[in-house]
C-alpha cells in the first residue's frame, strides 16, 4: 500500500499500481484518449498529464507507477495550460462537425474541451482534409477526419482480437486509420471499437443517424444472446406520439463476465425487442381478445390439471421457471426443460458459447429435466402442452404429440392456426430477473421496459393463476426461492447489484 | 407563509365620491377623441385584415421556415438541437444518410407542430447551421384541421424570409 497526495488529499494506491488507474478509481477527472484499462497504456496522446513534485516537466499519468509518498498536482495554472496545448493540437485538424456526428453527446473532445480547453481558435491555415464516412466493414463507420490517432482500436485488433485489421497508415498530420488494402474488418467482436473509440472516428453503421445519444436512458440489463450473460447497457427511449424503443446496446464492465467488451451479435441481438413481435393473443387461430384468452388459458389449466406438460424455455428468468415448478406440483403436472439451442460453430474461446439461452443452468439447480428422453417419458398421457418463452412446436410434434398445445412468446410465429391458445407475453428487456450463467454467476436483468403492447408479464400471470399475489422478483424469493439449498447464502438484495458465484459442490 | 400587508388606498372622501376620477379619466378619452376627429390619418388604429401591419421588425418571431444552401438544397443537417431546446416538444426529426455528397445527413422528417409551438424562439437561437429561422413574418396561421397545423419539410422550406432571403 502506497499514500499519495492528489491535490492536497492523501489517496491509498496500490503499489506498483498505474497513477492514473489510481487517480481514476479514486474519482479524480484525468483527461485521456489512448488509454484504457484493457488495452493498457500507450502513451501517444500526452492528455493525461499531471504535475508531480520532483520532476521537472508535468509526467503522463498512464505511464507513471504509483511510487510512495508522492505528491501530484492535478488542477492549477500550470497543467491546466498544459492540457489546453495539447487540446488544441489534437483539435487543429478537427472538423468540428459535431452537428452531424454520431458521438456528440458522449465525446471525449467535447468533454475535455468543456473542461480544459473552452479557448478560441488561432488556426488561420486551412484544415488537413481526410476521408470521411468509410465503411470498414463489421457495422463499424470511420471518419478520418475525427480521429485523434489514439491507436485503441488498432490496439484492440492487435491485442485483444488478434486479428490485426486495422493500422495507422501515412506520416504525420497526415496518417490515419485504415484497413489493409482490399481487406475489410471484420472479427465478431468489432464492434467494440465503436465503444473504445473516445471521439466520432468509429461510429456504428447499424445506430447512424437513429437517435442523438442525449435522448436515450440507459438501464442495465443481462444478454440473452447465449450463457455467457454479459453485462450491458440498453439505451432506449419513448419519443413523444411513439411506443418505447430500445435504439442499441451497449457493454457494462463486469470483471467476472464479460470485461469491457460484447460480441456483435450480443450487441446487434437489441432487434428482436423492437421487430416480429406477437401483437394479439390467438385462440384456435383466431385473433381473440387479449384478456379473454387469459381467462380461457386459466380454464384450459384448470381443465387438464395434472394432464398438462409445462415446456419451458431456459431463456426464462431463475424466478419464472420457479414459479411454473411450483404452478406444476400443485397441478400435479409435469415440467420440462428440454431445448436444442445449440450452435457449435457459434463457441469461441472469449465470450461466446456453444449454448445459445442464458439461464439452462437454472434448470439443473431447480432439479427440472430437460434431457430428450425425460421429455418422452412425460408427455406420454399428457393432453395439453404449454410451451412457454418459445414456439418450437414441431419438437413435441415429432414425439408424437396429438393434443392440445399452448404458446406464451413474445415472437410472432407461423403456426399460429394449429394451436388452441397462443398469448403474447413480454420480451427479456421488458421483465426483471435472474439469470443463472455457463460460469454459475448468478446476476439480476434490471431492465424492465414499458412497451405499450398487449402482453403479459408471466410472473403476474402466475400470480393470478396461483392466486397468491406475489407479481415481483422479491417475493418470490421471500416465497421460497430464496430457500432454496442452492441459494443458502445468497440474498436478493446482493444479487440486485452484484454479481455471485453459486458455490457448488 | 409570510403575509404581505398590502396597504389600502381610496378612503377619503374625493375617493368615495368616484366623480373626479371619472371626469379626470372622460379629459384623457375626450382629448383624444378631439384630436382623432380633427385629423383622422393619424389613427393607430388598423382596420385588420384589411390592413395588414407595416411594422413587423426583423427580430419578430413568426412561423418558421428552414433555410437553403447556396445551390438551393437544404441547410438543416439533423442535428436535433432544435429539438433538444425546443421547450413544448413540438419538433419532430427523422434522420436520413444524405446521398448527394453536399453532407452526410439531413432530415427526411422536419415536423413543427404549430398547435404545440409557444413561439419562443428557442430553436432558431439553438441551431448551429443557421437552418431554422423564425423570420417568415407569418404572425396569424389558420387552418380548419388540426393535422394541417402541423407543418412538414417541405412547407417549412417553401416560407420566404419577410424581408427576402439574407
Amino acid at each position: 500500500m502506497a499514500t499519495i497526495t492528489v491535490d492536497g488529499k492523501e489517496i491509498y494506491a496500490k503499489d506498483d499500481a498505474t497513477l492514473i488507474d489510481e487517480l481514476l478509481a479514486n474519482g479524480v477527472n484525468i483527461p485521456h484518449f489512448c488509454y484504457h484499462p484493457s488495452l493498457g497504456k500507450d502513451g501517444n496522446c500526452r492528455m493525461c498529464m499531471v504535475e508531480i513534485e520532483g520532476k521537472k516537466r508535468p509526467q503522463i499519468a498512464c505511464d507513471t507507477p504509483v511510487t510512495d509518498g508522492m505528491v501530484i498536482r492535478t488542477k492549477g495554472e500550470n497543467i491546466a495550460r498544459v492540457k489546453r496545448q495539447i487540446l488544441e493540437l489534437e483539435l487543429i485538424n478537427h472538423p468540428v462537425d459535431c452537428p452531424i456526428c454520431d458521438q456528440a453527446g458522449e465525446c471525449s473532445l467535447q468533454n475535455y474541451y468543456m473542461d480544459v480547453g473552452l479557448y478560441d481558435s488561432r488556426l488561420d491555415t486551412p484544415k488537413n482534409r481526410k476521408k470521411k464516412h468509410i465503411d470498414l466493414g463489421a457495422n463499424v463507420m470511420l471518419d478520418r477526419e475525427r480521429c485523434v490517432l489514439c491507436t485503441r482500436c488498432v490496439r484492440f485488433t492487435k491485442n485483444i482480437t488478434k486479428t490485426h485489421e486495422l493500422g495507422v497508415v501515412v506520416r504525420n498530420d497526415h496518417s490515419y486509420i485504415s484497413t489493409f488494402p482490399g481487406t475489410k474488418l471484420s472479427n465478431p467482436y468489432a464492434m467494440n471499437v465503436i465503444d473504445l473509440c473516445p471521439v466520432g472516428a468509429l461510429t456504428s453503421k447499424d445506430f447512424r443517424f437513429h437517435q442523438r445519444v442525449w435522448f436515450l436512458k440507459p438501464l442495465e440489463a443481462i444478454c440473452d444472446g447465449c450463457s455467457r450473460g454479459c453485462s450491458l447497457f440498453v439505451d432506449h427511449n419513448k419519443e413523444k406520439y411513439k411506443d418505447d424503443v430500445v435504439y442499441r446496446y451497449r457493454p457494462r464492465f463486469n470483471k467476472d463476465i464479460n470485461g469491457y467488451f460484447i460480441c456483435d451479435y450480443g450487441r446487434l441481438s437489441y432487434k428482436k425487442e423492437n421487430e416480429n413481435r406477437l401483437l394479439n393473443a390467438y385462440i384456435r387461430g383466431m385473433e381473440s381478445e387479449f384478456e379473454y384468452a387469459l381467462l380461457k388459458m386459466e380454464r384450459l389449466l384448470k381443465r387438464y390439471n395434472s394432464k398438462t406438460l409445462f415446456l419451458l424455455s431456459p431463456t426464462l428468468s431463475l424466478e419464472e421457471i420457479y414459479r411454473f415448478k411450483v404452478l406444476s406440483q400443485k397441478l400435479g403436472a409435469q415440467i420440462s426443460g428440454f431445448d436444442e439451442n445449440f450452435d457449435e460453430n457459434f463457441e469461441d474461446d472469449m465470450l461466446r458459447k456453444s449454448d445459445k439461452t442464458p439461464n439452462r443452468k437454472a434448470f439443473a439447480y431447480l432439479e427440472i429435466k430437460d434431457d430428450i428422453d425425460s421429455l418422452k417419458e412425460q408427455i406420454k398421457d399428457k393432453d395439453f402442452v404449454l410451451l412457454v418463452g418459445r414456439d418450437d412446436v414441431e419438437t413435441i410434434e415429432n414425439l408424437g404429440f396429438e393434443g392440445s398445445v399452448g404458446v406464451m412468446n413474445y415472437r410472432d410465429f407461423k403456426q399460429k392456426d394449429k394451436l388452441d391458445i397462443v398469448i403474447p407475453t413480454v420480451s427479456h428487456m421488458s421483465r426483471e430477473g435472474c439469470f443463472i450463467n455457463c460460469d454459475n454467476f448468478i446476476q439480476f436483468s434490471s431492465c424492465k421496459i414499458d412497451k405499450n403492447l398487449e402482453a403479459v408479464n408471466l410472473l403476474s400471470f402466475l400470480s393470478t393463476i396461483l392466486n397468491d399475489g406475489k407479481t415481483t422478483c422479491e417475493d418470490v424469493w421471500n416465497s421460497g426461492l430464496g430457500k432454496m439449498n442452492f441459494l443458502k447464502n445468497i440474498k436478493f438484495k446482493s444479487v440486485k447489484t452484484n454479481t455471485i458465484k453459486i458455490e457448488t459442490k | 407563509m409570510g403575509i404581505k400587508i398590502v396597504p389600502r388606498y381610496g378612503k377619503s372622501l374625493k375617493d368615495r365620491l368616484y366623480l373626479p376620477a371619472i371626469f379626470s379619466g372622460m379629459k384623457t378619452t375626450m382629448s383624444h377623441f378631439a384630436k382623432n376627429l380633427k385629423d383622422t390619418s393619424n389613427i393607430k388604429t388598423e382596420c385588420y385584415p384589411e390592413m395588414q401591419p407595416t411594422d413587423i421588425t426583423s427580430r419578430y418571431r413568426g412561423v418558421h421556415r428552414l433555410t437553403h444552401r447556396d445551390d438551393g438544397s437544404i441547410r438543416c443537417v439533423a442535428c436535433f438541437m432544435c429539438a433538444t431546446a425546443c421547450p413544448s416538444d413540438c419538433i419532430f426529426i427523422e434522420a436520413t444518410e444524405r446521398e448527394d455528397g453536399i453532407d452526410e445527413k439531413m432530415p427526411s422528417l422536419f415536423n413543427i407542430d404549430l398547435l404545440e409551438c409557444v413561439f419562443c424562439g428557442g430553436c432558431a437561437e439553438a441551431c448551429p447551421c443557421d437552418a431554422i429561422r423564425m423570420d417568415t413574418g407569418i404572425f396569424s396561421f389558420v387552418a380548419t384541421k388540426r393535422e394541417d397545423f402541423v407543418l412538414n419539410r417541405e412547407k417549412l422550406l417553401a416560407n420566404k424570409a419577410f424581408r427576402g432571403e439574407l
